[in-house]
């Protein structure tokens, strides 16, 4: 990955941005940190925050008029913050640290006038080691010493200067008027004029205002305090502040001008939703407030942040981040040369599913940042193997012959429509996704073929971007031979898959297309309203959206919509292989759903629908109303099809389609030997770690041929071993007197142990049916 | 020498082939290119190991993850 794609993505993403009040003050002052701090009574904290951008802050705390406070957002529900209120209590009660100076450079810088702005500018010349020598004439500090004590206390001027005393700032008190600056530059390499001062401000340039950005005079090597115009307090502070830092510039031989844009005063770019924020009005306080009243109005502040794309996402939620923070994360995780890449699995739980580009102002999508994480770790084969093994198998499995294929209509020799049902809601229901073509096939004159397989969705989330070539070329090809009709997609993730990689291919949406049908005569309603769940991949298909709404009202169904729906909707965990890198993120996504879901979830994508099911959740895929099972209300609140039993759904998909709408005779997949028992429960934990009844078969299989590998005589359990490929299976179990083979439990591994039976032993031919397929890019 | 896990031998359980009760083997394992010592518990005899479930799903996991990662 390019360095600049990472730029371009963090430039999108505004949580970095300073808030308002910080954007709009000329000294760049952290009020909300400050504030933060004084929220929660750590004065000594709050002033040290303060002291990180303004100079003299024992002084200046004293003296801010908060030009920021019209920017302040609590400004727009109650009155502003009083920021300067707050400055004043944190240098009042909050101890000062001494700043650490640096070395002494061979560089002298002459101040003309010892006004507020002269002040500042010493101390920020002072250190970075350079010599500052203050020409003043009367006391050092000029007007500031006729500010009333309630207004600056005599005291606060005077540690000021003890202060700069400290960082070998000179004072030197100058008889008649003041030094002519052309002279002061023969021995001082730059020179200063706090314009400020009534002594000084006859040095004014006629007519010459300073350089906003480097306060300038025109004149090398002079620079300008205040103009007559730059009345206020603050605009003098500035004026000091932006001049050391012009002069310390000259003195290392940089440009004053370059790269100064952080300093500019303006409107904010962080995006802050005030909605839901409480009303929260000034309270009245005493002069000078107590701690307790300093605090209250401290907890005014909003702490301004955007982070508007972390609340619905568990995956940006789960590190303390926001999407800029985490995209440098990737970012160095994917150019660590040595040691370990800990933001592997991080990459690998992210959905992919944009919402967070939907919502964030400025487009930011973290999954779009993740894709090309992903495929940079693939290219580099840094991705880790087992994070998306079993997808791209099961991808691999659903496009394998004995499960995939493709046929016109019955009696043409050419598919006008091809309906695709996608190899998840085949596999899940293969019954209702038959009955779906067989009615397609029906309302569209017999010109509709039927097409099993896997469109390559897998591959694509997981970045690897020749699997996925590969896919769309033999889809393109195998499409063609079948007559280039229009494919129709019942799976929201084909669709986008579809739109991305084979544009070229005329694809309609299942729910537009049935919505100008009439509904299936055996269509039904159940009697509560559903919560309609839109998939993630379908979040910018509106036309899907209404089509799906529209069959429900037809059909009778009563649908409420939730809070996040359309182009807001939530993931259910599948998206981008969440939940197979990382299965508890995945059911943090599906939870994020159901949770907020006060009925039972319609949901038009038949691995959301099966993903809520397996959180307790009841729910239906729309084909569930329009294609009934004989007990609707049985799959409602049914545990999803698991893994082995989806692999084996594709299978019955195929052999009920050939057997009964082309009367063919297809040789049927193994299934399980009817001899082993897998109990429901064990199953489950076996699936939850990709183990299929299929690999426990196989190893099963091996230990009728060789003999169990250990044996336990007191207990009678065996314990068989086989490593098929890059896994290595083991499975406990005990043989029935009727022959039978009960699994008590089975687990894996990918470490190769040599003495391992099966360690690097090709599958014996018998067992080609059960074996999963090796295939790796 | 040090073993990267060790595993105790579970009580009860013999080698399939040889009868042997098992007892503490060393075994050299590898994963993404990285080879180390373990002491599993094995056949004395033939030496075959077993890598029971608490073992595959947990230390030996760990150490996959963390080689997958590097």
């Amino acid at each position: 990955m390019e360095q600049s794609t990472l730029e371009s993505f963090e430039s999108l993403c505004t949580q970095d941005a300073s808030p308002a009040c910080q954007s709009n003050c000329p000294i760049q002052v952290e009020a909300a940190m400050v504030i933060a701090h004084l929220a929660q009574g750590r004065v000594d904290e709050a002033r040290k925050s303060l002291e990180r951008h303004m100079p003299l802050a024992g002084l200046c705390g004293w003296l801010c008029e908060g030009p920021c406070l019209p920017a302040c957002l609590r400004g727009r529900l109650n009155e502003p913050v009083d920021i300067p209120l707050l400055e004043r209590h944190a240098v009042s009660a909050g101890r000062g640290t001494k700043p650490f100076p640096m070395p002494q450079t061979k560089h002298r810088a002459a101040l003309v006038g010892s006004g507020l702005s002269a002040l500042v500018c010493a101390q920020g010349l002072a250190i970075k080691g350079h010599k500052a020598m203050v020409f003043h004439s009367g006391p050092i500090g000029a007007t500031l010493n006729d500010l009333p004590p309630g207004t600056l206390p005599p005291r606060a001027l005077a540690e000021a200067i003890e202060l700069l005393e400290y960082l070998k700032v000179g004072f030197r008190e100058t008889e008649g008027g003041p030094p002519d600056p052309a002279g002061l530059l023969a021995d001082h390499g730059a020179v200063f004029l706090a314009l400020d001062d009534p002594w000084a401000a006859p040095l004014a340039p006629a007519g010459g205002a300073a350089d906003p950005v480097t306060r300038g005079s025109g004149t090398d090597g002079i620079f300008l305090g205040p103009g007559a115009t730059e009345t206020g307090r603050v605009e003098a502070m500035s004026a000091g502040k932006k001049a050391a830092a012009s002069i310390d510039r000259l003195f290392q031989g940089v440009n004053p001008a370059s790269a100064r844009e952080r300093e500019a005063v303006g409107p904010s770019r962080l995006a802050v939703d005030l909605g839901g924020q409480a009303s929260a009005p000034k309270a009245a306080m005493s002069e000078p407030p107590t701690a307790a009243e300093a605090q209250a109005e401290a907890g005014r502040c909003l702490a301004c942040s955007c982070l508007k794309c972390l609340a619905p996402c568990p995956f940006l939620r789960s590190r303390k981040g926001y999407p800029k923070k985490y995209a440098r994360e990737f970012y160095n995780n994917i150019i660590t040369a040595f040691g370990i890449r800990h933001a592997n699995r991080h990459i690998n739980s992210c959905a992919e599913c944009g919402l967070c580009g939907q919502i964030c102002p400025n487009g930011a999508d973290m999954g779009k940042f993740v894709g090309l994480a992903r495929a940079d770790m693939v290219a580099s084969s840094h991705m880790p193997v087992s994070a998306h093994e079993f997808a791209l198998e099961d991808q691999e499995h659903a496009n394998s012959p004995g499960i995939s294929f493709v046929r016109p209509a019955p009696g043409r020799d050419r598919a006008d429509y091809l309906f695709f049902p996608g190899c998840q809601l085949l596999g899940a229901y293969p019954g209702t996704a038959l009955a779906a073509y067989r009615y397609l096939n029906g309302a569209l004159g017999g010109s509709v073929g039927l097409w099993s397989g896997c469109c390559g969705a897998p591959g694509r989330w997981s970045g690897r971007g020749r699997l996925t070539a590969r896919a769309t070329e033999s889809f393109r090809a195998l499409w063609r031979q079948s007559g280039g009709g229009a494919v129709i997609l019942a799976c929201p993730s084909c669709a986008s898959f579809f739109a991305a990689e084979l544009p070229d291919v005329p694809a309609l949406g299942l729910w537009p297309l049935l919505d100008t049908l009439p509904p299936p005569p055996g269509a039904t309603a159940i009697a509560v309203a559903m919560v309609v769940h839109d998939p993630c991949s379908a979040r910018l298909d509106a036309e899907g959206q209404r089509a799906v709404r529209s069959m429900a009202a037809k059909i009778g169904q009563k649908t409420i919509e939730p809070r996040m729906t359309g182009r807001h909707t939530l993931c259910c965990g599948f998206g981008g292989l969440a939940s197979e890198a990382n299965p508890d993120m995945g059911r943090e996504y599906a939870l994020e759903r159901t949770r907020e879901s006060p009925g039972p979830i319609l949901a038009w994508c038949s691995v959301c629908r099966d993903r809520f099911l397996a959180e307790g959740h009841p729910s239906l895929h729309p084909l569930d109303l329009l294609f009934p099972p004989a007990d609707i209300g049985a799959r409602l609140g049914s545990r999803p099809p698991g893994l082995s039993a989806r692999r084996e759904g594709r299978a019955l998909f195929r052999d009920l389609a050939l057997g009964t709408v082309w009367l063919e005779n297809p040789p049927k997949e193994k299934t399980m030997p009817p001899n082993v028992d897998i109990p429901g429960e064990v199953l489950a934990d076996m699936e939850s770690r990709r183990i299929l009844a299929a690999d426990v078969a196989a190893t099963l299989e091996v230990a009728k041929k060789n003999g169990p590998v250990f044996a336990n005589p007191e207990t009678g359990r065996l314990i068989a071993s086989h490593r098929p490929r890059q896994v290595t299976f083991w499975v406990e179990y005990e043989e029935r007197p009727d022959g039978t083979l009960l699994v008590h439990r089975a687990w894996c591994h990918r470490m190769v142990v040599p003495g391992v039976p099966g360690e690097g032993a090709e599958s014996p031919a018998s067992l080609e049916g059960y074996a999963r397929t090796g295939g790796r890019v | 020498m040090a073993h990267a896990f060790t595993k105790e031998a579970p009580s009860g359980w013999n080698c399939g082939k040889c009868g042997e009760p098992l007892q503490p083997v060393s075994v050299n394992v590898e994963y993404m290119g990285s080879s180390f010592f373990v002491q599993l518990p094995g056949c004395p005899k033939c030496g075959t190991a077993l890598i029971d479930a608490e073992l595959a799903l947990g230390r030996m996991l760990e150490v996959e993850k963390l080689l997958e990662d590097k």
